[in-house]
């Protein structure tokens, strides 16, 4: 008896799970493994094929200098942007939750750029920093300071794509933070005020480290959101001056969709893939050690 | 006609597995999506056509096809609009790959080398065009020319849209630079082409000639292209072959161009959409760009005058580029469908005087000839550009939109903003296109 109801019970568990699992197989397994298929190929997005190459889109990659740069630009956006996006986020959420009064507004303020769609903010920063015309550079000019070709100096055209990132999305980390700190039992801090400690003692010593889960999840998702930068770059310098914005993202669409060899293409993304991979066992390996 | 060939596309066991799993996914989302489907689907009659013309020249090109919907009731052409560029490319690129293409789409006649020997595009044939009354001598020979590809036709050209230069005639006068016929007084030296702007420069206080080019590698390359090909040198792509250039030329004309960057002549920092405004609001009286921006001069009130880039170098030239109709390979064509688009495009060619009005220069003779045309003012005045324009380079990385023109971005931005010199710019384009030439070839 309780063989065939667990039976039943396997057999009406596969029925509930078919549809996901079938959803799972088509758009996630099979396009995995016919891509690190196609990383083996020569194919073409002209449907030309010159058949089964081994390894050579991998050798070719590993020597092409234009792929190991836009890797460079990536890590390079992440490490930049993903310190403000902590850093600046929750020093806004603290502030926002040391009582200040209209607090919604400070929420509403924070948040609601990053509503807005990547075209959107896009299209806004690239006005902004129009050499001639930019609100940046006529602030500069009234500041008696020389103009800044934000976009189009290789120096600081990725810092510019920070700015603009950074003002987008940094509503989301702030919420999370202001969310956590809430969380926090204010008993803890009413202890530590009769102990004497003051206002950036409690913070250090209560806030910070009661935050320490958060911040964890929080740089996690901000390092894989900032390693799949393509949007506002490609918006705003299209990888340029003269490839210095251009992320990994952007050479695989490159290599793949204008210059149709989807085999080298999927070389790459899984050259990325594994870079991705790297990244998550060290923070696996790091975050592990935090908790035991 | 005969049904068409799908050619290398036969489809094997697992693309036919492949399109099932498809089926069935899109089955399965069918109950969800159903709303979207309704009025926007073609219906079966229907001749789906796909363009990348949007602002003005998007209104214009909808009029003529609403005009050639009207006058052939046979068939009616639904146009899907797509970003130009790489998405757009990237999209027909795929939908003829996949077999079910639209029935007709509008290219760059220049991208055409990357898509006709891969089989994504059919070729036109001659005798039902001529049928429809379109002849290969209705096209000026350059025109005609560029058209075919390995002794086919492949592209109907409805236009050849060159890189020009809009004049303000009343500043021109002003600097004493306009002749007795309303014209600019003639150009034939760089140092003379340095004075006149600088004339100009007087007269506005702010730039004597505008020029969009940050950012944007199509505005560099067709400047530069339009000045190299004026020391009548060659640039010849072959795969498998470094590339054939002549380099002093070219690094001459990327001098020339760095020197009217001097932030008086013209500032080092302009993008397209500056360089507009400042010629539309009387802060220049010479403009860079392509034809397709007349209108909005004209809109503007600007007092216009059109030429061609003048000829600097002693051989008349112009970068361009067409507006071509092609055929995306289907892997299953309609043959009522394939001659409705063939009186489509007829019509359209037929019709062209109406995209005249939007600068471009019409490719089909008997619309140039006629007098309807020689009174548009000033897109009579650079008529014969047809006779001197250079398509890219023949590759199939090249042409308008191209990875080509990016390459060049690349290089050639610093080399303008006085940042790089000329020389190390030059190498570094040479040595990109050398690469990629050196790659086996994916079309």
């Amino acid at each position: 008896m309780a063989g065939a109801q667990s039976r039943r019970n396997n057999i009406h568990g596969w029925a509930f799970s078919a549809p996901f699992l079938a959803f799972f197989l088509m758009f996630l397994v099979w396009p995995m493994l016919s891509g690190a298929y196609m990383s083996l190929t020569g194919t073409s997005l002209t449907g030309a094929n010159t058949g089964f190459v081994g390894l050579d889109n991998y050798t070719e990659a590993f020597a092409d200098s234009d792929m190991w740069r836009s890797l460079g630009n990536t890590l390079y956006f992440t490490l930049i942007s993903t310190v403000p996006l902590v850093v600046i986020a929750l020093a806004l959420a603290a502030l926002v939750n040391m009582g200040l009064p209209a607090q919604w507004l400070w929420r509403l303020s924070f948040f609601s750029p990053f509503l807005l769609a990547s075209t959107v903010v896009s299209l806004f920063f690239a006005w902004m920093y129009n050499p001639e015309l930019g609100l940046f550079n006529d602030v500069l000019a009234k500041m008696g300071l020389p103009p800044v070709a934000w976009l189009n100096d290789p120096g600081v055209a990725m810092w510019a794509v920070v700015i603009a990132t950074v003002w987008w999305t940094i509503g989301f980390n702030f919420l999370l933070y202001l969310a956590a700190l809430q969380n926090i039992p204010q008993q803890h801090y009413e202890a530590a005020s009769l102990d004497g400690a003051g206002g950036w003692r409690q913070f250090f010593s209560i806030s910070l480290p009661q935050l320490g889960p958060t911040t964890v999840m929080i740089v996690i998702l901000q390092i894989l959101a900032s390693l799949k930068i393509f949007d506002q770059i490609y918006q705003m310098t299209q990888g340029g001056p003269g490839g210095a914005t251009r992320p990994i993202v952007q050479y695989i669409f490159e290599a793949g969709f204008t210059g149709y060899r989807l085999g080298y293409s999927a070389a790459i993304s899984y050259i990325f893939f594994g870079l991705i991979l790297l990244i998550a066992l060290v923070q696996v390996f790091f975050t592990r050690k935090r908790s035991a | 006609m005969k049904q068409q060939d799908s050619g290398g596309m036969h489809m094997n066991r697992r693309q036919v597995l492949l399109g099932g799993g498809a089926l069935l996914g899109g089955l399965a989302l069918g109950a969800g999506v159903t709303g979207c489907g309704g009025p926007a689907q073609a219906a079966a009659g229907d001749i789906r056509f796909w363009h990348l013309l949007s602002g003005g020249d998007g209104i214009k090109m909808q009029a003529m096809i609403d005009a050639a919907n009207g006058q052939n009731p046979a068939f009616k052409v639904k146009p899907t609009v797509l970003a130009w560029g790489a998405p757009y490319y990237t999209k027909l690129a795929m939908a003829s790959a996949g077999g079910r293409p639209p029935e007709v789409a509008v290219m760059h006649a220049a991208r055409v080398p990357g898509y006709a020997p891969g089989g994504l595009l059919d070729a036109w044939d001659l005798d039902l065009l001529a049928e429809f009354g379109v002849r290969p001598e209705d096209f000026s020979s350059r025109i005609w020319e560029k058209s075919q590809f390995g002794g086919q036709v492949f592209s109907l050209a409805l236009d050849s849209h060159p890189f020009v230069m809009l004049y303000n005639t009343e500043l021109a006068d002003k600097a004493g630079v306009l002749g007795q016929d309303g014209r600019l007084l003639e150009i034939n030296s760089p140092d003379r082409f340095l004075e006149v702007s600088r004339e100009l420069q007087r007269v506005t206080g702010k730039h004597g000639l505008s020029y969009g080019y940050l950012g944007d590698g199509a505005q560099m390359w067709r400047l530069f292209y339009t000045l190299y090909r004026q020391h009548g040198a060659d640039l010849v792509l072959d795969p498998g072959q470094p590339a054939r250039v002549e380099r002093d030329v070219a690094i001459d004309c990327l001098e020339f161009i760095t020197s009217l960057l001097d932030n008086n002549i013209a500032t080092k920092s302009g993008d397209g959409g500056t360089a507009i405004a400042e010629f539309a609001g009387q802060g220049s009286g010479l403009l860079f760009t392509g034809v397709w921006e007349l209108p909005t001069m004209k809109t503007a009130g600007v007092p216009l005058g059109a030429a061609t880039i003048p000829t600097l170098y002693g051989t008349p030239a112009a970068f361009a580029d067409s507006h071509s109709f092609v055929l995306p390979h289907q892997a299953q064509a309609d043959e009522a469908k394939r001659r409705g688009v063939y009186q489509f495009v007829a019509s359209m060619l037929k019709g062209s005087l109406s995209w005249a009005e939007a600068g471009h220069i019409p490719a089909f003779q008997p619309v140039v000839r006629s007098a309807e045309y020689a009174a548009l003012d000033p897109q009579a005045d650079y008529a014969h550009a047809a006779e001197i324009i250079n398509y890219d380079p023949e590759a199939w990385f090249t042409g308008s939109g191209s990875d080509f023109q990016s390459y060049f971005a690349e290089n050639v931005q610093n080399v303008f903003l006085g940042r790089d010199k000329a020389t190390a710019g030059w190498d570094a384009f040479i040595s990109r296109i050398n690469t990629v030439l050196a790659m086996p070839n994916p079309v």
